[in-house]
């Protein structure tokens, strides 16, 4: 028989239990490995003084900016296990969004960003609403009808530029230090984005949204309010989408609708790099982004066409699906392999 | 009245090939409940089996057609010994082959790519560009062709898994996987042919659009909509189902492109897609929401 009397005792004995488990986390927990990777990120433009380093900072900035998109995703796509196609949508509204503000009023997208971050999570939530009514392959399929109704919608409206888009800005800073304002911007997103996927995935709310990736009908009968969990979690990876477009514009100095409503690279990239990664790991988007955009340059550099990168991206995909679908991440931590730098959990 | 005559009869006309360019889809889906997004990617690929017969030895792209099917079929053969029969085995097996079928699909389109450029082709036979005239309204020959070639080869499938032996396997299937196994159906060699099938309509399919669309490789991904959108509200896994909805919605798309401008007219399938999936994502036909 047990030796707890009450109820209570056990969930004392639990939590405690619980506790240990977490300290035990926490000591093993490198820390410094991400706070080293953030210093020497922003110290690198640096660089500056000694030569010409704009094409590795281009390249940083880019990864950075998928870090972004790729932590938000994964709390919808990891997390709550609800594969979207659809994520451009959400890269274009804040691409839009913020370009039209720094159009018409001359504000920064930098300073939008979080603005526009919000609007595309607004629509998030309200799309959520309808779409995570289906589960499965379905919610795979309504994902791709929304790109595309979006994709011609923003053709068709004038009064965002139509199919030539918007046009914005250059600012005025010598070449070299040009890019730095993105690259900040990015920078500090990507780790803000790391830092949200950390905290929901420590959370209760992180807690619901891996019981409706297990099993929606029995974490509802748990208790757990599972629409308003899984909307709120689309919400939050819409918003880290908002954010990243509404500053990609600017870098870009044009807003168009073929290119932020790409459904490769805006939507399937993201998803991509989760998936090889590791889904519903905090490293895995990371490492999942460092390794699309170095394969990407790579394949770039030495093949050149654009057709071949869509062909590699397919190839990648289709391979990390059949052989590991728990990602990098994922497939060592499940054979105890996986170095404690990389366990960012 | 005339108007209106014509958009129904160039509506009806396209409905066909729709039909057939979604009913391997259809088949593929009742059988082995994969959401093969590569599918229009293949179709693309019969469309080029075509187009180069036609390009390099003058060869009429129907008479290709057995080819498009012979080559794409060898390819499910293929796709399936390699990638799904291992798949089966999957716990999140539905979502998995989609995120694969997703990634042939990339995988497809880039190859078509890299070999063919993303130039926008077609194949030019005599009947292609020529119309019957009835009174005022005329018909495009190319899209008469099509419609009654897509209708014959339906209706072949629909007598073959209505009175064969095996087409009885194919539906017993359908209907009840586990069932089927029970009772002595080969389901994984089912599900083999089934796909084999399925793709060949693809290669059919592409080697008659060939002639009725002009495509690039890129041009899949608006055709997975389109194709989605069919079979979705026909109802996943009926063909019936899918070829009255390729009727309907091809129809209503004449008339929202005669009204509001062709751009719109694609629009109308993206948004049916969406809004059968909401509303009633078991479709016209679909006797569960399976999907949902």
């Amino acid at each position: 028989m047990s030796s707890y009397d009450t109820v209570d005792q056990i969930v004392a004995a639990r939590k405690a239990y619980n506790e240990t488990l977490a300290q035990a986390a926490d000591r093993t927990r490198v820390t410094w490995l991400p706070v080293l990777l953030l210093v020497i990120l922003a110290l690198f433009p640096l660089m500056q003084f000694v030569g010409n380093y704009n094409y590795p900072i281009h390249l940083v900035l880019y990864t950075l900016m998928y870090v972004t998109m790729a932590s938000g995703w994964n709390i919808l796509g990891g997390f709550t296990g609800y594969i979207s196609l659809g994520h451009s949508v959400f890269f274009a509204v804040g691409g839009y969004f913020a370009g039209m503000i720094l159009a018409r009023y001359g504000v920064s997208t930098i300073i939008m960003a979080p603005v526009a971050g919000l609007v595309a999570g607004l629509l998030g939530y309200m799309i959520g609403l309808i779409t995570l009514r289906v589960r499965g392959p379905s919610f795979i399929i309504s994902s791709l009808a929304l790109v595309m109704i979006c994709r011609i919608l923003f053709e068709k409206w004038q009064f965002v530029g139509g199919a030539a888009g918007l046009s914005l800005p250059i600012n005025d800073l010598p070449v070299q230090w040009a890019k730095l304002p993105y690259y900040y911007a990015f920078l500090v997103m990507a780790a803000f984005g790391v830092w949200v996927a950390y905290r929901v995935k420590h959370s209760k709310f992180g807690l619901g949204l891996r019981a409706i990736s297990k099993d929606e009908i029995k974490a509802e009968s748990a208790g757990i309010d599972t629409r308003f969990y899984k909307v709120l979690a689309f919400a939050i990876s819409a918003f880290m989408f908002g954010m990243a477009g509404a500053v990609w514009g600017e870098y870009l100095t044009y807003v168009r609708p073929n290119i932020f409503v790409h459904i490769l690279y805006f939507s399937v990239w993201p998803a991509l790099m989760c998936i090889l990664g590791g889904k519903g790991t905090i490293a895995g988007p990371v490492v999942g982004a460092v390794l699309i955009v170095a394969f990407n340059e790579f394949f770039v550099a030495t093949l050149g066409a654009s057709a071949i990168n869509i062909l590699a991206t397919g190839l990648i995909m289709a391979l990390t699906l059949m052989f590991f679908p728990l990602g990098l991440i994922g497939t060592l931590a499940r054979y105890r392999k996986l170095p404690r730098a990389l366990n960012w959990d | 009245m005339a108007d209106i005559l014509q958009i129904l009869i160039l509506g009806l006309a396209l409905g066909g090939v729709y039909a057939l360019m979604g009913a391997g889809l259809s088949l593929v889906f009742g059988v082995m409940r994969i959401v093969n997004l590569a599918h229009p990617s293949l179709i693309m690929m019969g469309a080029y089996v075509a187009f180069w017969g036609f390009r390099l030895y003058g060869i009429d792209p129907i008479v290709m057609l057995p080819v498009a099917m012979v080559i794409l079929a060898a390819t499910g053969v293929l796709l399936y010994k390699l990638v799904f029969e291992r798949e089966a085995k999957s716990a999140k097996y539905s979502e998995m082959t989609v995120l694969l079928t997703f990634a042939f699909a990339m995988v497809f389109e880039g190859a078509l790519a890299t070999a063919f450029t993303n130039t926008q082709r077609v194949t030019t036979p005599d009947y292609a560009v020529d119309a019957i005239f009835i009174g005022n309204v005329f018909i495009p020959l190319g899209q008469l062709y099509a419609g009654i070639v897509s209708l014959v080869l339906i209706g072949a499938l629909a007598l073959y898994l209505k009175y064969s032996r095996f087409g009885y396997a194919i539906r017993a299937t359908t209907q009840n996987r586990e069932a089927a196994e029970l009772l002595g159906v080969n389901v994984n060699f089912v599900g083999l042919v089934s796909f084999a099938i399925g793709l060949a309509l693809a290669g059919a399919a592409g080697a008659l659009v060939s002639f009725v669309f002009s495509f690039f490789p890129s041009k899949h991904w608006e055709w997975i909509a389109i194709l989605m959108s069919l079979v979705v509200l026909g109802g996943m896994g009926s063909i019936l189902g899918t070829v009255v909805a390729a009727y309907i919605l091809s129809v209503v798309a004449a008339f929202v492109g005669f009204f509001f401008g062709a751009t719109l007219s694609t629009l109308t399938f993206f948004v049916a897609l969406f809004v059968v999936l909401l509303v009633r994502p078991q479709g016209l036909f679909g006797e569960k929401p399976e999907l949902a």
